[in-house]
């Protein structure tokens, strides 16, 4: 018979457990502790290569000679008879990465985690917001990401495509909710920077104070480490700060974010650009021990048309938005077009109007359908007054007296597809037309500067002119060196350059220490495990998800103050109420196959559970049909559903949503509990060939038994 | 541009793109959600942002997907 436990999260759970116990009072003890749960963790989530064994099995080695202290010396021979007794549990998990007894996969985060490219805890956030226990929940969040409140107000929000919630109608509004409670606990004061370790002495420079820069700042800070970051801009935050215009992120945001990261000692050298004002061999020379690259993707593709580098007016919208964003609040022109179809067009555009633009026209040589810029950015931009012109192709820039006049362009109409399935936009012969326009900003596209970076010569480029890395350590081709953000991605989002500089401060001292480097991408880790908020099935159906409230138009198109308003405190508690909580249900569907086929009951009508062609979901269906058998909770793996006797009632529970409630019956002879009487109806007909003479009377077996007994034996004397 | 905002998609191959490394093989044959498809620079070569369920979110070179018919989020 196969072993139930695995042994490989025993032993995960055992060195959790004793760190958190608090009884490793000598710091090498503590030190090489950590690093074999570091390791051990790398095993049980398929991360461990061939080095892992024998660091794990040397490190326990020795911590049981060496150890400075009994308790240090009692984890190193646990940890050595752990190898050696299971050794077949710890090779399954290194080489085939299975678990044998699926205990590991027990812990498999939910797909909105999964999704999250820092891989945040979302279902124990939510929960927490949903508890009204905000700082809390700002906390658990920045285990994983230390820009909550940006990414409530930024993120491009991959968790919210997977949440399953959105198979049923609308999926949970999980940034809004984080930017709620993060501005909560700003705003109260609870926003606070966990304890940081003990300075270990080394140094580490990080080349560049965006979202991926500064993420890694934070985590290695919090390590011990002495963080320096080199910024080329006046100000932190990178693109978050010169790239996204006020409106969608006041820079009060990142100042008190950044702030955060910076009050845990990391050191800012702003107006210090990498290869002008410093060298990489000058930064060596002060003695850091690695290199973080996080510079971004700060270039612009150029329009490549006559007339682009002839007049000032010509802009990039790169250069455009940094500007204003740095202060300068002069208009380009009255008149403007912007060349693009991307969120940074969007952005130029909304830029201009709040310039005080008379005319805004976004010029784009597809049409609306084939917008790469997100949907709700366009129609706001719309409502703003920005014009589109679609399957619109520049063709030249005009102008005189060193001024733009116009901008020439072709009309297009969408031709084939080609093997790819884009369709390419076809010039129309003869359709030459002029866009008066005093000023002319292309965003077609961003690229890394490295200029910066010449001086590294063996450093590897990709055919997208980034830098090559090792994606799930994010190491470099030269040693020591690490990348992360749009340096290696191109231009990307916010919260994708967050997750690359936490695998980078991961990697970073993984190399630091001499600890091997992972060879899958990690998989996020949950957080906690928390109690599910309790809600009646009607409620779970009926609860909606609340609709953003936004700046009126007018004001939008005179200010730079944030467009999207927030939810009212009753809308973030309730909207956290209608999270499924995935990270306990794991949507194997046993509970439904259970009730349907074998129950012959058919009370689950959980649509949502199928991810490719999920169907109807109502919660409700199942107080019509259940009969609280409880079969579904006895076969649940992960203790998802819940079922239970309370106050005279049995109720059965999915993850806290209340399925159904049903008054207990009690055995007339003895008093023992029955179940509902739906229940002992169903066990009454299929029993009732056996046992006609409990008809009528509500009996448990045992009494049953003894009147059927008694029956027979009148009959019998009879 | 061919894929578009939470369309679903299949990693149906090995790309050929450098970009794509040794582990991604495990992705071959899993189902995702675009979630980011080149919202910058509408570039026919560009990584695109897809969740993949239950494998996490990654960018990936655009001839290793194809869009599953009728499909979106």
């Amino acid at each position: 018979m196969a072993n139930p436990i695995c042994e490989v999260s025993n032993t995960l759970r055992f060195l959790s457990e004793r760190i958190s116990s608090g009884g490793l009072s000598h710091p090498r003890s503590r030190h090489w502790t950590e690093e074999l749960l570091k390791l051990m963790g790398d095993v049980a989530w398929g991360r461990g290569g061939p080095e892992h064994w024998n660091v794990m099995e040397h490190l326990g080695r020795q911590m049981a000679e060496e150890g400075p202290d009994e308790a240090c010396v009692e984890i190193g021979r646990k940890v050595l008879a752990a190898l050696s007794d299971h050794k077949e549990a710890f090779i399954s998990h290194i080489e085939t990465h299975i678990c044998p007894t699926g205990e590991c996969v027990k812990l498999a985060p939910a797909p909105c985690q999964m999704a999250c490219p820092a891989g945040i805890d979302v279902p124990s956030y939510l929960t927490l917001i949903g508890l009204g226990r905000d700082a809390e929940a700002i906390e658990l969040i920045r285990e994983d990401n230390p820009f909550p409140w940006v990414c409530g107000l930024v993120c491009t929000n991959p968790c919210e495509f997977m949440c399953v919630r959105g198979r049923m109608d609308d999926p949970i509004a999980i940034k809004y909710l984080k930017g709620f409670a993060a501005e909560r606990a700003m705003s109260e004061m609870r926003y606070r920077n966990p304890e940081p370790a003990p300075d270990n002495g080394k140094k580490v420079c990080i080349i560049g104070a965006g979202p991926a820069g500064m993420t890694a700042a934070y985590y290695l800070a919090l390590k011990g480490y002495r963080v320096t970051i080199i910024e080329a801009l006046p100000v932190p935050g990178g693109m978050m700060m010169v790239g996204i215009p006020r409106y969608r992120l006041p820079r009060e945001v990142i100042d008190r974010e950044s702030g955060m990261i910076e009050s845990l000692g990391v050191e800012f050298r702003y107006n210090t650009r990498l290869g002008k004002d410093v060298s990489l061999e000058q930064l060596r020379e002060e003695g850091f021990d690695a290199f973080l690259v996080a510079l971004g993707a700060h270039s612009a593709y150029k329009l490549l048309i006559p007339g682009e580098d002839d007049f000032p007016q010509v802009i990039n919208a790169i250069d455009f938005l940094r500007r204003v964003s740095l202060g300068d609040r002069h208009m380009p022109g009255r008149r403007v077009v912007i060349v693009g179809g991307g969120n940074v067009a969007i952005d130029a555009a909304r830029t201009c109007i709040r310039l005080g633009c008379e005319d805004v026209t976004i010029a784009y040589r597809r049409t609306r359908s084939e917008m790469p810029a997100h949907e709700e950015e366009v129609v706001q931009a719309e409502e703003e007054g920005v014009r589109f012109s679609f399957l619109t192709v520049p063709k030249e820039i005009r102008g005189s007296d060193g001024r733009v006049t116009a901008l020439q362009c072709l009309r297009a109409e969408l031709g084939q597809p080609d093997e790819k399935g884009r369709r390419r936009p076809v010039p129309v012969k003869d359709s030459d037309h002029l866009l008066r326009v005093d000023a002319v900003i292309s965003a077609i596209g961003q690229v890394v500067d490295s200029t910066g970076l010449t001086t590294l010569e063996n450093l590897k480029w990709s055919k997208r002119s980034t830098i090559s890395v090792n994606t799930v350590t994010m190491e470099t081709s030269v040693e020591g060196v690490f990348a992360a953000g749009d340096v290696v991605t191109g231009p990307a989002t916010v919260v994708e350059a967050i997750g690359g500089g936490k695998k980078a401060a991961e990697a970073i001292d993984r190399y630091l220490q001499g600890i091997p480097q992972p060879k899958m991408p990690q998989v996020p880790v949950r957080r906690r495990r928390l109690e599910c908020l309790e809600v009646p099935a009607s409620t779970k159906m009926i609860l909606q998800r609340p609709h953003m409230s936004l700046l009126n138009t007018d004001r939008r198109r005179i200010t730079f103050q944030q467009v999207e308003l927030g939810y009212l405190e009753n809308a973030v508690r309730e909207e956290a109420r209608r999270c499924l909580r995935c990270d306990i249900c794991r949507r194997c569907g046993l509970c439904v196959e259970i009730c349907r086929d074998k129950m012959g009951i058919d009370a689950l009508q959980l649509g949502y559970l199928d991810f490719d062609r999920p169907s109807p979901t109502d919660f409700r269906t199942t107080a019509e049909r259940c009969i609280a058998c409880g079969a579904c909770a006895a076969n649940c793996p992960n203790e998802a559903i819940v079922i239970k006797d309370q106050d005279g009632q049995r109720c059965l529970s999915l993850c806290g949503t209340f399925l159904i409630r049903l008054n207990l019956e009690y055995c007339e002879k003895c008093g023992a509990v029955l179940g509902p009487a739906r229940y002992h109806d169903y066990i009454a007909k299929r029993t009732q060939v056996v046992t006609p003479f409990v008809q009528g009377h509500a009996l448990c077996v045992r009494c049953a038994r003894k009147m059927a007994a008694e029956r027979h034996t009148d009959i019998l004397q009879a | 541009m061919a894929f578009r905002r939470g369309q679903k998609v299949e990693v149906y191959r090995k790309s050929d793109d450098e970009s794509w490394e040794d582990y991604m093989n495990h992705f071959i044959g899993f189902h995702g959600i675009v979630t980011d498809p080149d919202t910058a620079k509408n570039d026919p070569g560009a990584l695109i942002e897809v969740s993949l369920n239950e494998k996490g979110t990654h960018r990936l070179p655009q001839d290793c997907l194809r869009i599953l018919e009728g499909q979106s989020s």
